[in-house]
């Protein structure tokens, strides 16, 4: 009577334990199956070969092992182990390869890059060339305010459409001007300001005013000048030059100002 | 002579306890060295807990520390090389998902001046 459940306990017993080291029996099983699937599909990729021949090595040295130990009884730890490192350097191997893909695409795309740089700059230049007049020299105002804001250059609203973003191709001249400078001067930085006048929404003056800015930046930026040298500031309606009462006021409001460095690369603060 | 017997026992004990040390796995002084490393450098490069792989490692990392102090040296080496691996697998996801977004960067960038040469001319 006493002596019953005692051998129902050590039945239980043996049988957990029994249990227990075949579960981890089976989780190294399962990582072995999975590290050589792992494998299997990063030394059949080529661009992995190629890009990241020793990861790929040791991730099949590791699984030989993990392998190898599996014929051993007790040793699932060790099996698991070996798979888990293999595994993770087929994954190594195949994020370094995907790594090298993007760099040398991106080398690729460079170079295009520059080429269409190099072609929108002619193509920009012959149109300026073509509009003859240079008829921009009322709208830029290359202003000397060596003020605290430094040198400061405008281009005035008619560079832009009413309530458009884009650069009118007018904008031209003063655009390849802007871009010869700073390429003379590489260590000289800008920083790009929007402004509106007082009329309409002040919040959505303020996003018209950030997107025009943006939208001369971008055009630097595509003509070669690194992104690195340029600020963009939107404003809105604040800091008028003139009033906004009149018609006149209104359009001198409505600007971009391009506000450039020293020659040592020192800006003046934002406002 | 009294002095001697009463101190045998302790060096038969400090002996087998030795011989003992030395049946055990060596302390992985190097693996946890080289782990640090490149927990560190995947740090460096800009890997974050945002990355699992980073929280593995680092997680394993501190439990192979333990392991360490516990002078329980295998599960500290397995530990430490799995932490390695997982840092590293970090740290190269990070430079992929750099690059990935560099390279959409100049797609649109592309984009932006095939626009405008097709306006231009």
């Amino acid at each position: 009577m006493n002596r019953l459940p005692r051998v129902v306990s050590v039945c239980l017993l043996l049988g957990s334990a029994g249990l227990y080291g075949c579960a981890g029996h089976q989780n190294s099983e399962r990582a072995l199956q999975s590290a050589s699937a792992d494998f299997q599909k990063v030394k059949g990729d080529t661009n992995v070969l190629r890009s990241a021949p020793k990861d790929v090595i040791r991730a099949g040295e590791l699984l030989a092992k993990a392998e190898r130990l599996s014929g051993y009884a007790g040793s699932s730890d060790d099996v698991s182990h070996y798979a888990y490192l293999s595994s993770r350097y087929s994954a190594i191997a195949a994020e370094h390869s995907q790594l090298l893909l993007n760099q040398e695409k991106l080398a690729r795309l460079e170079l295009e890059r520059q080429r269409l740089q190099l072609a929108l700059r002619e193509a920009k230049l012959s149109g300026a060339q073509q509009q003859g007049k240079w008829a921009q020299d009322q709208v830029i105002s290359l202003s000397t305010q060596q003020s605290e804001r430094g040198l400061v250059m405008t281009l005035g609203d008619m560079l832009f459409d009413t309530g458009r973003a884009e650069l009118k191709s007018s904008a031209n001249r003063t655009v390849l001007k802007v871009v010869q400078f700073l390429q003379f001067n590489p260590k000289r930085v800008v920083r790009i300001e929007g402004y509106t006048d007082s009329t309409g929404d002040s919040q959505e003056n303020l996003q018209l005013s950030r997107d025009r800015a943006q939208a001369v930046a971008d055009v630097l930026s595509d003509l070669g000048i690194e992104d690195e040298r340029i600020q963009v500031e939107g404003y809105g309606d604040q800091f008028p030059v003139d009033v906004n009462s009149s018609e006149r006021g209104r359009a001198l409001n409505r600007r971009v100002e391009i506000v450039f460095s020293d020659e040592k690369g020192h800006l003046s603060a934002a406002r | 002579m009294s002095f001697l017997l009463r101190t045998r026992p302790l060096f038969v004990a400090m002996a087998i306890a030795s011989l003992f040390g030395c049946a055990n796995d060596p302390a992985p002084n190097e693996q946890l060295k080289l782990t640090e490393q490149a927990v560190a450098q995947a740090t460096a490069v800009g890997a974050t807990d945002d990355e699992p792989d980073m929280v593995t490692a680092q997680s394993k990392l501190t439990q192979a520390q333990a392991a360490m102090a516990k002078k329980s040296y295998k599960d500290a080496r397995m530990l430490a090389e799995q932490a390695e691996l997982d840092a590293r697998l970090a740290e190269a996801r990070e430079l992929t998902e750099k690059s990935d977004e560099q390279l959409a960067q100049v797609n649109a960038r592309l984009d932006r001046l095939r626009k405008q040469l097709g306006a231009a001319r």
